[in-house]
C-alpha cells in the first residue's frame, strides 16, 4: 500500500462501507459482492468496516467511502424507493464527493430518473444517474459479456442478467461499457449499465466483483481516494478469479451458438 | 377431522360424456391419433434409451404432446383414482418417492414420474410408459411431482384429487421471475380446483400457508409442532418475511430454518395456521437420520426416519400427510417411512476405493444451508467434493452460491475439489468463504474430480459430495458404470425385500 498522509500522525486507510437495505434488495447473490470487496481489503491489510442502512435507520451517509445497493422485488423496490428518495440529496452529494457506489439491478434502477413499472406505476429514482427505466413484457435473462472502458483502462465484465426493466440512459449519462453478449440496458442500443464519477450502476449479477476483480479494485481504490491519499493497490494472486472470468466468458460465448441452443432443446 | 380424507372414487364421467357427444367418425380420428401419439412417445422413449441419451425421461412426453397436446388430460381422466401432484420448492422428489413406496407396500403401482422429470414433458413421458397402446392406464393413481412453474398447467390438465405444496424458496429465478410472482401464479391455480379436492399446506412456510386463500378445496396444513427445534433464525437466505395481508413485516416466535417456523403479524394479527399433520417431537440423529412423533390428524405414532435434517422432517410430513389423506392407514405408514430406502443422490452412501462416498443433492441456498448443517456434525477436517452446474435444470444463474453460507463449511473443510460446469465459481466461492488457495482444486471433469477427492481422502474416510441437480445424476450414472451404484442398489433392493 502507498499512500501518504497528509497528517503526520501513523493514519492508515479504513474503507468504510454502506450496504443499503441488504434485507431487502439481495436477490441473486448480491451479497458476493460485499463479500469480495471485504476480502480484498483484508488480503490487503487493509481495514475495512461494513455497516448495513435498513428503512428508517438514521446514518450520516457522507462518513461512508463505497456505498452498495443490490436487486429486489417489486414489492421491495416499491418500500425501498420511498425511503431512499428521502436520502437521495445525501447520497448524490457523497458521489459528487467522490464516494464509490456500485448499484446492480433493482438497486441500480433507483437510482436513475424514474421506474415505471410494467403495470404503469411510477417510482421516482433519485436522479444519480442521467436515465429512466421502464418495464417491459419479455425478462431479459441470461449469462453477458461486456466491453469496458474505466480511467482509461479497457476490460471485460461477465455476469448474469435477469431483468424486465429496459434501461435508456440520457445526453448526461456515460454507459459503464458494450455488450458483448446478452442484451444489457435495453437490448437495443448495445449498452450496459452507467457511470457517473466513482458511482457504477449494472445489471450484472453473478455475484459481480469476485469473478471481476479489476472492478473490485476500482471500487476499492476510488472509495480510498475519497477520504485519503492512496497512489494504488498491492496486487494479489488473482489467478482463481481470471479462471472464473474466462470460464464465464466462455460459457457466455459458446451459449450463442446454434449448436448450443440444438443440444439444449434436445436435453430437454 | 376425518372427514377430509377422500372419499372412494368414482369414475370420471367427462371423457365418456364427450366422447358420445362426438360424431363416429371424429372418435376414431381421435383414437387413432391418440394411438399415433402414444406410439410414438413409446417409439421415442425406446430410441432414446438405445441411444444412450438418458432414462428418456422427457424427449418421449415432447413427443407425444406435439402429435395431441391434450394427451395427458385424456389419459387422466382414465384413471379411477385420480391424480396428486406434489409441488414447491425443496423436497418434492422425496415427498412423492416416500408417498409412492406407502403405495407399493399396498401392492399398488401409480403412474409415477420416478426420475425427477417435472415438467407437463417429464408426466406426460411417465404416462406414456405406464399405459397401454390405446391410451388406458395400467395404474390406478397417478402420482406426480410438479415443478412450481408448471402448477397451473399440471392442476388444469389433470384435475388432481390431492395436492401438496411443500415450500417456496428462490431457487431458479432466472427461469420464473419473481417469488411473489411465481406465489400468485400457483394461487390463482389452486382457486380452479374444486370442493371435492385436498390441498395440503406447508403451515410453517408463510407464503405458502396463504395458497389455499381463493380454493374451494378443503385445506389441510401440515407443520413441526416441536418447540424445542429452535434454528438459527432469519438470516440472507431467508424469502418470506413479509405478511400476505397487510404487508407488515412478519413476527417469528420460533424458527425451525430457514423462514420456516412460527410466525404471526403484529399489525394485522394473521398467524400461522395450526397444523392437524404435526411433527410433535423431533429427535436429530445427524446423518442417520431422526426419531419423530407424528400426529395425523389426531392419530399418533412414532417413526425412525432414514433421511436427516430438519428439513426432511417437511418432506415426511407432507408425504405421511397425503397418504393419510388418501385413505392409507397409519400402521402402513410407518412401516412404509422406516423401510424406505432414500433414491437417487438425496442423502445416499457408497463404498469406492476403500473410502466412503456420501452424495447429497444440494441445489439452492436453503437445501445447500441445511446440508452444510447436516455435515458439519461429521467433523472439522473434512473432504470435500462439490459441483456445480448450470444447465438448464439446474439453473443457469449460479448467484446463488453467494447466499449459501460456505463460511461454515470453509471451517470445517481440509480440502475442497470443485468441479462442474462451473468449478471456477464454486472453487471462487470456497476461497472467499476462507478455505486457503493450497485446499482447493479446480477440476472440471467430474468423474477425474470424484476419484482426485476419493484418492485423497484417507483409508475408510467419508468424502462429503455436495451437488446440483444435473451433477447428481451425472455422478450416479457415473457410479453405476463403475458397478458401485448398481451394487448398493442391489443390496437396498435385497433389504427392502
Amino acid at each position: 500500500m502507498k499512500s501518504d498522509m497528509t497528517d503526520k500522525e501513523e493514519v492508515r486507510p479504513t474503507l468504510r462501507i454502506l450496504h443499503l437495505y441488504p434485507d431487502l434488495m439481495n436477490i441473486y447473490g448480491d451479497r458476493g459482492n460485499v463479500i469480495a470487496l471485504v476480502r480484498r481489503c483484508q488480503w490487503r491489510n487493509i481495514p475495512v468496516l461494513v455497516n448495513e442502512l435498513n428503512l428508517g435507520d438514521e446514518v450520516d451517509l457522507s462518513s461512508y467511502d463505497l456505498f452498495f445497493i443490490g436487486g429486489g422485488q417489486d414489492r421491495e423496490q416499491t418500500l425501498v424507493c420511498e425511503d431512499l428518495r428521502q436520502r437521495g440529496e445525501e447520497l448524490r452529494r457523497a458521489v459528487e464527493q467522490g464516494a464509490a457506489l456500485l448499484s446492480v439491478c433493482g438497486g441500480y434502477q433507483l437510482l436513475g430518473r424514474e421506474f415505471v413499472t410494467w403495470k404503469g406505476e411510477v417510482l421516482p429514482g433519485i436522479a444519480l444517474f442521467d436515465m429512466r427505466t421502464e418495464g417491459g413484457e419479455k425478462r431479459f435473462i441470461g449469462n453477458v459479456a461486456v466491453r469496458s472502458r474505466l480511467d482509461g483502462v479497457s476490460g471485460t465484465l461477465v455476469g448474469f442478467e435477469n431483468h424486465s426493466g429496459r434501461t435508456w440512459l440520457g445526453p448526461g449519462a456515460k454507459p459503464l461499457g458494450k455488450v458483448i453478449w446478452g442484451y444489457g440496458n435495453n437490448g437495443e442500443d448495445g449498452t450496459e449499465g452507467c457511470v457517473y464519477k466513482a458511482a457504477l450502476g449494472t445489471y450484472l449479477h453473478g455475484s459481480l466483483l469476485p469473478k471481476n476483480p479489476h472492478l473490485a479494485d476500482w471500487l476499492i481504490l476510488h472509495g480510498l481516494c475519497h477520504r485519503y491519499k492512496v497512489e494504488g493497490l498491492d496486487p494479489l494472486d488473482d489467478e482463481l478469479e481470471w479462471k472464473a472470468h474466462e470460464a464465464a466468458l466462455k460459457r457466455t460465448q459458446a451459449e450463442g451458438s446454434l449448436g448450443a441452443r440444438i443440444t439444449t432443446f434436445l436435453r430437454g | 377431522m376425518r372427514n377430509a380424507r377422500l372419499n372412494r372414487p368414482t369414475v370420471r364421467g367427462s371423457a365418456h360424456a364427450a366422447r358420445r357427444s362426438c360424431g363416429k367418425v371424429k372418435m376414431f380420428l381421435m383414437a387413432t391419433r391418440e394411438t399415433l401419439a402414444v406410439c410414438a412417445g413409446k417409439a421415442a422413449m425406446w430410441a432414446s434409451r438405445r441411444a444412450g441419451l438418458g432414462a428418456g425421461s422427457n424427449l418421449p412426453g415432447k413427443v407425444a404432446l406435439h402429435l395431441l397436446p391434450d394427451l395427458p388430460r385424456r389419459i387422466a381422466s382414465r384413471l379411477p383414482e385420480g391424480c396428486a401432484l406434489i409441488s414447491g420448492t425443496n423436497g418434492k422428489t422425496t415427498t412423492a418417492n416416500l408417498l409412492a413406496h406407502f403405495f407399493s407396500l399396498l401392492g399398488e403401482r401409480p403412474i409415477h414420474n420416478r426420475v425427477g422429470a417435472n415438467l407437463v414433458t417429464g408426466i406426460t413421458a411417465a404416462m406414456v410408459e405406464d399405459c397401454d397402446l390405446r391410451g388406458r392406464p395400467r395404474g390406478r393413481r397417478g402420482l406426480f411431482e410438479v415443478d412450481e412453474a408448471t402448477l397451473p398447467k399440471a392442476v388444469e390438465l389433470l384435475k388432481p384429487r390431492l395436492v401438496t405444496i411443500t415450500n417456496l424458496y428462490r431457487d431458479q429465478l432466472d427461469r420464473y421471475g419473481e417469488l411473489e410472482t411465481l406465489a400468485s401464479r400457483m394461487r390463482g391455480a389452486l382457486a380452479t380446483l374444486d370442493r371435492e379436492a385436498v390441498l395440503l399446506l406447508n403451515a410453517d412456510d408463510p407464503l405458502v400457508s396463504t395458497l389455499g386463500e381463493d380454493s374451494q378445496a378443503q385445506v389441510v396444513y401440515f407443520g413441526i409442532e416441536d418447540p424445542r427445534r429452535q434454528g438459527e433464525g432469519i438470516r440472507h437466505a431467508a424469502d418470506s418475511k413479509y405478511c400476505r395481508q397487510c404487508g407488515a413485516h412478519l413476527e417469528f416466535l420460533q424458527v425451525h430454518f430457514s423462514h420456516m417456523g412460527k410466525y404471526r403479524c403484529p399489525a394485522c394479527g394473521a398467524e400461522r395456521p395450526s397444523p392437524e399433520i404435526a411433527a410433535l417431537e423431533v429427535e436429530l440423529e445427524g446423518a442417520r437420520g431422526s426419531r419423530v412423533r407424528l400426529s395425523l390428524m389426531g392419530r399418533e405414532l412414532e417413526v425412525d426416519y432414514p433421511l436427516p435434517g430438519l428439513y426432511n422432517v417437511h418432506n415426511l410430513l407432507a408425504s405421511a400427510g397425503a397418504a393419510y389423506l388418501l385413505g392409507i392407514e397409519p400402521e402402513v405408514i410407518a412401516q412404509g417411512v422406516e423401510s424406505y430406502r432414500t433414491v437417487f443422490g438425496r442423502g445416499e452412501s457408497f463404498s469406492l476405493r476403500g473410502r466412503r462416498l456420501f452424495l447429497v443433492l444440494s441445489k439452492n441456498p436453503t437445501g445447500f444451508n441445511e446440508v452444510i448443517r447436516t455435515v458439519k456434525r461429521e467433523g472439522t477436517s473434512l473432504p470435500l467434493l462439490l459441483a456445480l452446474n448450470d444447465r438448464i435444470a439446474d439453473g443457469r444463474d449460479v448467484s446463488w452460491i453467494w447466499d449459501v453460507d460456505f463460511e461454515e463449511l470453509a471451517s470445517a473443510a481440509r480440502f475442497v475439489v470443485a468441479t462442474g460446469t462451473r468449478a471456477e465459481d464454486m472453487a471462487l466461492r470456497m476461497k472467499y468463504a476462507g478455505l486457503k488457495r493450497e485446499a482447493i482444486t479446480v477440476e472440471r471433469d467430474l468423474r477425474k474430480a470424484l476419484l482426485q477427492a476419493v484418492d485423497r481422502a484417507g483409508e475408510g474416510e467419508t468424502v462429503y459430495a455436495l451437488t446440483t441437480y444435473t451433477a447428481t445424476l451425472d455422478i450416479r450414472r457415473m457410479l453405476s458404470r463403475m458397478g458401485v451404484a448398481e451394487q448398493i442398489w442391489e443390496n437396498a433392493r435385497r433389504k427392502g425385500a
